[in-house]
């Protein structure tokens, strides 16, 4: 019997035991919907982690910070030692880098230049006749891609910075363009008690574009220009232990290709060097376990399905004993007979599959809105992408194991003895 | 002129294990004629259906051989025996066993497509069956929505689609009214009188019986007598009872 033949006929049985088919799909669909929506969410996270690293990291960059000595056992007492540390008390403490270890990684042939992390926190910034506002600087880097809506980054220099167009609002520029140039005051407290505030006056350079991706990267900081934010620094750790010892750096390599290469080297001299493609893998991983764990919910409920499956088959083999009978002894062979019932089960398994992703798709698209104003996240960002293959692959799939599924009843149907389904009684 | 098509040798059929065995056939031979009509009459439990499964190869008796068109089914393998059943035999039931779900076009359909005849073949072959048992208006009406005598005209139809060499039927008007049953049994004879079919009938009607070129009867499977098969050239006065 030709396969197209028995296909259709399988098709035609299950046309005839409407509901049943459905409710059996419906079953199947279950999963496939979980397992659909699971690979949607794993590459809109993925393509939105990848948005984010793009938009704030350059391939050219390492992120460089001294190799953390293990804490073999934190309930005993540490020794102490003479390098600059954060100790954060019960045992844990955070080796920094040195201006030595600096000037170390600059003296390689392959670094461009090395950045070391200001991170400034002031106590506010402001201008004349405003009101005061939290702030955090942070170094300007050239490198970094983003999007102006007025000025550049081609020209911060000492005492110039660029300020995220947020703070331009609550500073009290009209526009954009009026804030170029105009004066802001930052504010920051001296480290020794009996200090005093010292005020710094940078320059605006450049108003950036509040970045789509404002939620991760919260309302984004004032950029000043290195030398300045150095100064800042410097005042603020003043007479500290930690003063002049930075929590990591940033280096910048020459070309892109000397990147991995750097990063070992700087590995080698006791330090520890992420790229933005380490970092982009960390996420990932993190994105790829949390997807796992969805499909394999998915899984499960594909798993309940294929006993339906299988039910559903055995009952329909009694019934059609009669036909099974028939069928025989008109000569079908036991591979054909076998095969009609595992392509029903093919065909629920279609069924399920296309029905549940089609659901994921609408359910999908409905969300993405959705989740854009729960999480506030950009205009063009869609946590739940649907990619073609994945339809492909889920129907594929659960055909596979719904015909898996169907051949214990398959078996069943094709070693029916003629002469005993013929009996009439 | 008398080859023939079907000959039982020895065939001895036993169910049961050891001490409890039955024998369903015993030392059965006979031989049927090409294009005969036969009639294979018996009580039931007397071992005629047993007798036409073991001709059919539904079924396989312990000993003896089962020539069918020169070749012995008993020593094929079982892919072979189905491809003889899909291309050479065909069945009609008593039950019909027509299905209910399906056209009368699908259910006449189904041996052309066991036999693997390409669709594009398939078509003219079963319109021409459905003509033959005047269901031709009946093409697309589901098979369920037929009286019994349409039911098992139907099935004539899907009997005779594959042009077989040898047409079985199991008690064929059993389920049908007299009227009816006399439309069936004209239908089946005239169509494998014209064809050449070898028509082989299990009953215990003596009337239908009466009506075939040879009567075999069979008691507690061993063969009683054979009568008829002399002159078959004297026989289309039977086929005009009714």
């Amino acid at each position: 019997m030709r396969l197209r033949d028995i296909t259709r006929r399988a098709g035609r049985s299950l046309k005839n035991a409407k509901a049943r088919t459905l409710l059996t799909s419906l079953a199947i669909g279950v999963g496939a919907f979980t397992i659909t929506l699971s690979l949607a969410a794993g590459s809109g996270g993925r393509q939105y982690a990848q948005d984010i690293v793009n938009s704030n990291t350059n391939v050219k960059e390492l992120y460089v910070q001294p190799k953390q000595e293990s804490v073999a056992d934190p309930s005993k007492p540490q020794e102490y030692s003479e390098t600059p540390s954060i100790s954060y008390g019960g045992g844990f403490s955070l080796k920094l880098l040195e201006q030595s270890d600096v000037d170390k990684i600059e003296a390689l042939s392959e670094v461009e230049s090395v950045t070391p992390v200001y991170n400034v926190t002031p106590k506010y910034v402001t201008r004349d006749g405003e009101k005061k506002y939290q702030v955090s600087v942070e170094a300007f880097l050239s490198t970094l891609k983003q999007e102006y809506l007025a000025g550049s980054g081609n020209d911060v220099t000492a005492g110039k910075a660029i300020i995220p167009d947020s703070y331009r609002e609550v500073l009290g520029f009209s526009s954009p363009e009026d804030a170029i140039g105009k004066a802001i005051t930052v504010v920051i407290a001296g480290s020794l008690p009996g200090s005093s505030d010292r005020t710094f006056t940078l320059t605006i350079g450049g108003v950036t574009k509040k970045s789509d991706l404002a939620a991760i990267s919260g309302q984004g900081s004032i950029q000043a220009a290195s030398e300045s934010v150095k100064e800042m620094y410097q005042y603020a750790q003043q007479g500290t232990p930690i003063e002049n010892a930075y929590m990591a750096a940033t280096v910048l390599a020459k070309s892109e290709g000397d990147v991995e290469g750097l990063k070992e080297k700087i590995g080698g001299m006791g330090y520890e060097a992420q790229t933005a493609e380490d970092l982009m893998s960390f996420i990932f991983q993190f994105i790829n376990v949390l997807q796992a764990i969805l499909i394999g919910f998915g899984a499960l409920a594909v798993l309940t399905s294929v006993f339906g499956i299988i039910n559903t088959q055995y009952i329909s083999v009694l019934e059609r004993t009669q036909q099974i009978g028939l069928m025989k002894a008109l000569g079908m062979r036991r591979r054909d007979v076998g095969r009609l019932f595992k392509l029903e089960a093919a065909w629920i398994g279609f069924l399920g599959g296309a029905i549940g992703s089609a659901l994921a798709l609408a359910a999908g698209s409905a969300a993405n809105p959705w989740i854009r104003d729960v999480l506030s996240l950009g205009q063009n960002t869609n946590l739940l992408i649907f990619e073609p293959w994945t339809f492909a692959v889920v129907i594929v799939g659960l055909m596979v194991v719904s015909v898996a599924a169907g051949i214990l009843p398959a078996r069943k149907a094709a070693k029916l003895d003629p002469i005993e389904a013929l009996r009439t009684e | 002129m008398e080859v023939s098509v079907i000959e039982i040798r020895n065939v001895t059929k036993t169910y049961g294990k050891k001490n409890n065995t039955f024998t369903a056939l015993d030392d059965v031979n006979f031989t049927i004629p090409s294009g005969a009509s036969v009639a294979i009459l018996g009580k039931s439990g007397s071992g005629k259906s047993t007798l036409m499964h073991a001709m059919s190869g539904l079924d396989r008796p312990e000993t003896g051989e089962v020539i069918i068109d020169g070749e012995n089914i008993l020593k094929l393998k079982q892919k072979a025996v189905d491809k003889f059943r899909a291309t050479k035999m065909s069945f009609i039931f008593q039950s019909f066993f027509v299905q209910a779900n399906e056209t009368c076009f699908d259910n006449v359909s189904l041996p052309l497509e066991i036999a693997g005849v390409a669709s594009g073949k398939r078509k003219e072959k079963v319109v021409a069956a459905l003509e033959a048992v005047e269901l031709g208006d009946k093409i697309k009406s589901k098979a369920k929505n037929l009286s019994g005598g349409q039911k098992q005209r139907l099935a004539i139809a899907r009997a005779i689609v594959n042009s077989p060499k040898i047409l079985f039927a199991d008690e064929p008007t059993g389920n049908l009214d007299s009227a009816t049953g006399g439309v069936v049994e004209k239908l089946l004879f005239g169509h494998t009188k014209n064809n050449g079919t070898t028509l082989i009938i299990v009953t215990h009607d003596p009337e239908l019986a009466g009506k075939c070129d040879i009567q075999i009867h069979i008691k507690d499977g061993k063969i009683e007598s054979v009568t008829g098969a002399k002159k078959p050239g004297a026989k289309p006065a039977a086929r005009r009872v009714q």
